[in-house]
Order: structure tokens, then sequence, then C-alpha cells
């Protein structure tokens, strides 16, 4: 139900995403609502930062449109919405191949990009997110 | 050992208490001082209250938070408390309604919430010059609204269809009495006062008329437009002291038209004026417009009821 609200404002009213920090706003009320109805997700998500944050040089802030975005020094290696969904940037190549494996979907907004989304609605889902995560941080810190 | 880890909780707890109090404190303070100063003469409750200040008091408790590893789930449920106690507070200094309170506390949780996370990623950073310069941008545009001219007013309309000619209608428009029917709104369900009865002092323009609420409270109103069968509209002279509308909003005007479809049947329309004290609109407006169609439906079914017996 989150994701499908969280897809119609982001179709709807994307363009309220302009206004400063009305994205982070609308990406606390995503917090409230999994905070009672799936609390493990936001731990799922602590536990994914706290690797992204053990990474030389990575940093973590507020993504401009809501959510925790991770950082290789000024770079964007990825960031996550407090629904769980993890948007990264990889190649097109790397992209196709994620998603000929069924483990990523391409980026809900861009799809044509080689931005993809990942939707973590389970433990396991924490070990692809590392990884993928891991894969844009080499893309980054490589130049 | 023993006696370290108890040295560490105790800091721990002070922190987290330090975290509550000192935010919830220095808003307080805030809002005193601005109402000192009579920034807003008018008692307007302006955005940057619920707003800025909620950012601000995030922030704030995170300053106090920042080195207790604390969990996502935890600075929310943390934020949740910290705005409810402000809530509280607001209850017992400001004298705010309860229902005013519940209205606010989504805008407040939200806002809250935002700042402990927008404060959790600022004292993670060591960027103080981030941390200056946002601070100073919050308290600029807490300054620039509190100072600015702030004036809201809207017409909210609703109809209803009446199997009876309007002439039936009329003498129910002008007063009629009490409405036994439950309420169905959730609002007044939580104990929102709702409309109950209506009196007048004479069938005629200039007479009083008086809309009396479930808790007591009256609408003193003056008729200005009796079109008999067609118009009654009203100017409402005196609205009851009550802290869930006193200095939010004003009740301005109110009116019923009557359109007589000539089948037998009036469609019956009731508009209602009114002016917001209380911002940002885009939150206020919802309620409001909300609150003022359940008043228009509870009082219209009322006539419709009466008229078609």
């Amino acid at each position: 139900m989150n994701n499908s609200v969280f897809h119609f404002t982001v179709k709807w009213l994307g363009g309220l995403k302009a206004v400063p920090l009305l994205g982070q706003v609308f990406d606390s009320c995503l917090k409230i609502y999994v905070s009672v109805l799936k609390p493990e997700l936001l731990d799922w998500i602590d536990e994914i930062e706290r690797e992204v944050c053990s990474w030389e040089d990575t940093t973590v802030g507020l993504h401009r449109y809501g959510g925790t975005q991770f950082n290789y020094r000024q770079k964007e290696i990825g960031h996550i919405h407090s629904n769980g969904i993890l948007d990264v940037r990889l190649n097109r190549k790397t992209k196709q191949l994620l998603i000929q494996e069924n483990k990523v979907k391409a980026h809900h907004v861009f799809k044509r990009s080689g931005w993809i989304s990942l939707y973590i609605v389970n433990k396991k889902d924490i070990e692809t997110a590392l990884t993928i995560l891991r894969l844009s941080y080499k893309r980054v810190s490589n130049g | 050992m023993f006696g370290f880890k108890l040295t560490t909780m105790k800091n721990e707890f002070q922190s987290k208490l330090f975290g509550f109090i000192c935010s919830n404190l220095i808003i307080l303070c805030i809002i005193g001082i601005n109402r000192m100063l009579h920034v807003n003469d008018g008692g307007v409750l302006v955005f940057s209250e619920f707003v800025i200040l909620p950012i601000l008091m995030g922030i704030i408790s995170a300053w106090f938070w920042r080195d207790l590893n604390l969990t996502s789930g935890q600075r929310v449920g943390y934020s949740i408390l910290n705005g409810s106690l402000a809530i509280l507070l607001s209850f017992i200094f400001l004298g705010e309604g309860m229902i005013c309170l519940i209205i606010v506390s989504p805008l407040i949780f939200a806002f809250v919430i935002t700042g402990t996370f927008i404060g959790k990623v600022m004292f993670k950073k060591k960027n103080r010059t981030l941390n200056v310069s946002l601070i100073s941008i919050l308290m600029l545009v807490f300054i620039t609204d509190s100072v600015s001219e702030h004036d809201h007013e809207n017409m909210v309309g609703d109809e209803i269809l009446i199997h009876a000619p309007a002439d039936k209608i009329w003498k129910h428009v002008v007063a009629f009495d009490k409405i036994k029917k439950g309420n169905d709104y959730w609002l007044f369900k939580i104990g929102m006062p709702s409309p109950m009865q209506t009196t007048v002092t004479g069938y005629q323009l200039g007479a009083g008329r008086k809309c009396i609420f479930s808790n007591g409270y009256v609408f003193d109103e003056k008729i200005v437009t009796f079109d008999v069968n067609r118009n009654l509209t009203f100017d409402i002279v005196h609205q009851p002291l009550d802290p869930e509308i006193m200095g939010h909003i004003d009740i301005k005007r109110g009116q019923f038209i009557l359109k007589d479809n000539g089948n037998g049947t009036t469609t019956l329309i009731g508009n209602s004026w009114y002016k917001l004290h209380v911002f940002p609109i885009w939150y206020y407006d919802i309620w409001a417009e909300s609150i003022t169609r359940n008043v228009h439906l509870r009082v219209m079914e009322h006539i419709k009821e009466l008229s078609e017996q």
C-alpha cells in the first residue's frame, strides 16, 4: 500500500518536489507509516546505512527529494526512500544484467536511464542492496 | 565495570531527557517572545509556528541525541513523543482546545520527525557552517513570516435536494427545533460541538437569530436578507469564546438559498463565509472546509427531514 501511495505521489505530485523540504516531509510521513506497519524495514535501512558508512570516504546525507543519500566524497552512490525503495545509478550494461537476473527493476521514474530501483521487502534484500551499492561505490570512486 | 555501565546509562538517559525538555523549552520561549512582542496583533498563528518551529524542535533534540546511536525507529518514536509533549504544553500554556490539537498533531509529528532526521545528518557531518546557515535560514523565515500580513477568507457552499415546495421549507430554514439525530462526522463524534438548534426573534429583516451548538455555545446572528421562500442571509455578530475556534476562525456570514425546481422539489443551498487565522492555508483550509461542510449537511439534512414530513 505504501508503495502505491509513493508511486501516486511521485507521478501526480512530483512537480512539488522543487518545494524545499517537501520531499523530506513526505519521507517523514513514510517513516510514520512504516514504523507502524513494518517497523523492521527501518532497521534494515539502518543496517544498510551502517554498512555503507563503514566504506572509505562515504558520508550520509538527505536526498533532495526525500530519503537518505549515500555519497562518496561529493558524488552520490545511491539513495534510499523510507518505504524501502533503493535507487542506485549504474552503467546501462550492469543495469540490464541485473534486470535480466531479476534482482532489480528499472528506476521507478527514469526508466531509460542507468538508474535502477530495488524494493526492499525482506531481510535477504539487504544483501542485494549492499551488492548493488558496492557496484555503484566502485563505479563512482573509480571516477 | 558495572559502575562504568551505570554511568553510561545515566548519561544516555540524561541526553534523551534533555532532548525532550530543552527542545520544548526553547520553542516555548520563542513562541512566548513572539507573543510578547505582539508580532501578530490579531493573534494569527502563522505557518512558521507549525512548520519551522517543529523542524527546529527536531533539530535541537537531535543535537542532544547525536551520540546515542539511536535507530530510525527510535528516532521516529521519540519525535512523536516530543511532538506530543509540545501538544500537551500548548494545551496547558496556550489554552488550545483538544480538537484543535488533534487537527494540528499530524502536521507537528511530520515536521518534528523531519527536523530530527535533518539534525541527525547535520550533527553526523559535523558541518558547522551548514548547521549555522540552516538554522539562520529557518529563523529568518520564521521572523519574516511572523511580521508578514496574513489574511485568508473562504466560502463553502453545499446543496441538497428536498422533496417539498419552498414555502414548506422556508420556516424550517429560518429556525428549527433540536436535532435529535446522532452525529455521523467523526470530529463531532469525538467531541467537537455540532449544531443543535436555531431560534429567531422574528420572521423579518433585522431579526436576531441564535445558532445553538451541542455544548451550549451560541452564535448570535442578525438577518440581513429576508427574501421569503428564496434567500435568508445572516451575519454572525458574536461568536462564542470557545478555545476550539477562538483566534483560529471567524465565521462571518451564513446563507440559505432556496431554488424551486418546478416539480414540487426544491434545491436548498447553504453557504458560509469564514476568515482563517491559522496558517498554512493548504493544511488548515482542508479542515475548515470539511468542518463547515459537515455543519451545513447536519443542518440541511435536518431541514430536509422536517420539510418532507
